[in-house]
């Protein structure tokens, strides 16, 4: 019996870590959008190598949120860097924020600020879902750099 | 019955232990190479990821566990963990892992400052050597650095320094446009068509020589070959650079020829 469950607890903890990967979003309902869906949640790709994109690539993005962004000012220089769901149909969502110093150590963003940078992510609405050489689109991750310099947003990659 | 069942009983007994026991020595004992490798392979995944840690247990002084173990949290945008681990295989081994930290930094980052740290850093440990962290060379590197802090001048000293190391042929082409934007910059029109033409001598698919060029034209009044060039940069534009990662700082997107078409006419 014992040898039965270590055998099982062995295979459990085998399954659980080849079957999940750094990075992954579980939607959360506190704080995701209702409406957005995965088209597949077992299965979401990375951004690279499946050309997911907004069109016009990030400059496009770039050009159209940092000057909407010029109002808001930070304590502390370093990067916001979001990680978001581009899914198969275009649409993005689960936004999670990782806020660092120059020092790369964890720093907090007042939430108002949060807001106004989530509300800009979410009128961008040109994405390039993840793609396979027979054109069939996937679910992927998106990760969205904002560079802090002298209290504001000087950059966006 | 009851000695059949007690015979089953031993059997599953030994095929669990036999298992649970095969399972623990590829796990902690197996050949390190190979664990390695394993982890490797599966780059990002938790199993990768734990595999790493017993490995950095057993073996804390390797460096290419740390450097290995960093880079899907770098590609995944957690900075501070894969930055973590990635300065320690530079305290471990800077001479191999500074190049790559200085790339990341450059690349991923955009912190230009610390990318020209570790490459001066980097340079001053392998005196007589031209290094190439993650396979481009240093000055093409420290130029793009110095292009993005906007230090023109010093972006050309080295892209000129690495035009000469690696030889016009060799070098990498951006070389030549960056030099040619980075004279545009600093007003110095005829260089910088100098310096794209360079460019396009050595591959006549570089759009972002093409662009270059059309915007200098279009600027200083001469139409027609600023529109040659914009149609050049839409022909080839198939061929304009780019990387899976992250954007280049002279990425070039159809809205430049866009733009540019529509402030010519």
């Amino acid at each position: 019996m014992i040898s039965f469950l270590f055998a099982l607890s062995i295979t459990a903890w085998g399954y659980y870590q080849a079957t999940h990967r750094i990075g992954e979003l579980e939607a959360n309902d506190r704080i995701d959008d209702n409406d957005f869906e995965l088209c597949n949640e077992d299965k979401v790709a990375e951004y690279y190598g499946m050309n997911t994109d907004y069109i016009g690539g990030k400059k496009a993005i770039k050009n159209r949120i940092l000057s909407e962004l010029q109002f808001l000012d930070f304590k502390e220089s370093g990067l916001l860097t979001y990680r978001f769901v581009v899914n198969c149909k275009g649409e993005i969502g689960r936004f999670r924020l990782k806020a660092t110093n120059k020092d790369l150590q964890k720093t907090e963003v007042n939430s108002k600020n949060i807001l106004e940078i989530e509300k800009e992510l979410r009128a961008l609405k040109n994405w390039n879902p993840a793609i396979n050489k027979s054109g069939y689109t996937y679910d992927s991750y998106y990760v969205l750099n904002f560079k802090i310099e002298n209290s504001k947003i000087v950059d966006i990659f | 019955m009851k000695k059949i069942f007690k015979i089953l009983k031993i059997l599953l007994t030994v095929l669990f232990t036999s298992y649970s026991i095969f399972v623990i020595l590829f796990l902690f004992f197996s050949d390190k190479e190979k664990r390695y490798d394993f982890a490797s392979h599966l780059q990002g995944d938790y199993l990768s990821q734990s595999m790493f840690e017993i490995l950095k247990l057993q073996n804390p002084q390797n460096d290419e566990i740390y450097f290995e173990q960093s880079v899907p949290y770098n590609k995944r945008g957690f900075y501070k963990e894969g930055f973590q681990l990635l300065n320690k295989a530079v305290e471990l081994k800077p001479k191999m892992h500074l190049g790559y930290r200085g790339y990341m930094k450059l690349r991923f980052l955009r912190d230009f400052k610390g990318a020209l740290k570790d490459f001066n850093r980097l340079d001053s440990l392998t005196p007589n050597f031209v290094d190439s962290p993650w396979g481009e060379d240093i000055d093409f590197l420290m130029g793009e650095a110095y292009f993005g802090l906007e230090k023109y001048d010093k972006a050309i000293t080295h892209f000129g320094k690495s035009i000469e190391n690696q030889g016009e042929g060799w070098v990498d082409i951006q070389a030549f446009v960056y030099t040619g934007l980075s004279e545009y910059k600093l007003g110095n029109f005829d260089e910088a068509k100098i310096q794209f033409e360079k460019a396009l001598s050595q591959s006549k698919y570089t759009v972002e020589a093409h662009l270059g060029l059309a915007k200098i034209y279009l600027e200083t009044g001469d139409l027609t070959k600023g529109k040659l060039h914009l149609d050049k940069a839409e022909k080839y534009f198939s061929y304009k650079r780019n990387d899976p990662y992250n954007e280049y700082l002279n990425e070039v997107y159809e809205s430049d020829i866009v733009t540019l078409r529509s402030s010519g006419t």
